[in-house]
């Protein structure tokens, strides 16, 4: 505490619990983002036919859906590593105010765009698992898999992360409101 | 203990800092391990100068956010367009409902535009009681929620609208705008409008955390 003429109220406790636990719920989601990022990255499946006109062949950048998803999970997973530095220094010391916010910041921003990247693979795996009729999109999913499985696999990991990074904004919000 | 004066030892509290409780002294000779000093406390009035403009900045950006999620809303809703041919075995009319992603965005738009409605009673409230932050951490919350809804609902749309615009070879989807051009026009105005409503969103998480 400092001594002066104005004797500031310490911060609670409770502030450096939800320091420990927004650093453990990082950790959490830098596996979730980054497992479904490999996953989505990793994929390529090719079916044991070939003719001459028709490619045969399934791999995440032939939709440019999955390619925004993978490129917007690596970004929210370096982001995160690089936010444990912050978290870390949240539980050294619980008064800071400034860079709380800034966190709160970022997390709103890299939330958004992991979500935004779940949403687009999600919208295609569901015209790849089902297709339709109507526009004449035909369900790829029936000849490719398991290119299908993987691609429906790692969106779990993603949504994960997003609910993570929502919980994380809570966690900073209570945090600020407790000072 | 020697050296000590008889002045009032008062360690501020959050509470007080914002003008709930009253003042509390300190016996004298207490067992507070500081120093004994005279404390003058600053009053709380002057802070909740900033955080009434931000307050007041709030409703109006949510009343933005209620027009432009409505806006998509609507303008997903209204998509009806019939082709002027037709044959035995193509479909030639083209509505939001052929899709589920543009179902699911026009529900999650209407959602968006009615929480935002719904929670102008609570920020007017914190206009009325700029330091109040019980109100302030539910609605950021709930804010953040509607954040990531609305962008998954954008988010799924635009992808959708991409391949409508784009088609995509590999996977023998025709893009379908060169025919409902009537059609694309309104789900892309959708799409632009609800990315809008998202950025209005995050704009109020982001004051909500200023004014904490």
């Amino acid at each position: 505490m400092k001594a002066g003429p104005l004797q500031l109220g310490v911060a609670p406790p409770a502030n450096r619990g939800i320091a420990i636990l927004d650093f453990f719920l990082r950790l959490i989601a830098i596996v979730g983002t980054l497992a479904s990022a490999i996953a989505m990255a990793t994929t390529n499946q090719t079916l044991p036919f070939f003719s001459q006109f028709i490619r045969f062949r399934a791999k995440f950048n032939d939709l440019p859906s999955f390619t925004f998803f993978v490129v917007a999970s690596s970004i929210v997973s370096a982001y995160l590593i690089l936010s444990l530095g912050f978290s870390i220094l949240h539980i050294a010391k619980s008064n800071l105010v400034n860079s709380r916010v800034l966190l709160l910041l970022l997390d709103t921003a890299a939330m958004g765009l992991l979500m935004a990247g779940s949403a687009a693979a999600t919208a295609i795996v569901q015209l790849a698992h089902k297709g339709n009729n109507k526009v004449n999109w035909f369900a790829i999913c029936q000849q490719y898999n398991s290119f299908c499985k993987r691609v429906s696999g790692s969106l779990i990991g993603s949504y994960a992360g997003v609910v993570v990074l929502i919980l994380l904004i809570l966690l900073s919000g209570l945090a600020l409101s407790r000072r | 203990m020697e050296g000590e004066t008889s002045a009032v030892n008062i360690v501020e509290t959050p509470k007080e800092r914002k003008g709930k409780a009253p003042l509390l002294a300190a016996p004298p000779g207490g067992s507070s391990s500081s120093k004994a000093v005279p404390v003058v406390v600053k009053p709380a009035a002057t802070k909740g100068g900033y955080r009434r403009g931000l307050a007041v900045f709030d409703v109006v950006l949510r009343i933005a956010g209620v027009a432009t999620a409505l806006g998509a809303a609507i303008a997903m809703g209204s998509t009806d367009q019939t082709l002027p041919f037709f044959t035995q075995f193509f479909q030639f009319k083209a509505s939001y409902d052929d899709l589920p992603a543009f179902t699911f965005f026009l529900i999650a738009n209407a959602i968006t535009a009615s929480y935002l409605v719904l929670t102008i009673p609570i920020s007017i409230v914190c206009i009325l009681r700029p330091n109040a932050t019980k109100p302030r951490v539910i609605l950021m919350f709930f804010d953040t929620v509607m954040v990531a809804l609305t962008t998954s609902a954008a988010g799924g749309a635009a992808s959708i609208v991409y391949l409508a615009h784009n088609g995509n070879s590999d996977a023998n989807w025709p893009a379908i705008c060169q025919q409902f051009n009537d059609f694309c026009q309104k789900i892309s105005g959708a799409v632009v409008a609800s990315f809008l409503s998202v950025v209005i969103l995050m704009a109020l998480v982001v004051l909500s955390a200023f004014s904490l």
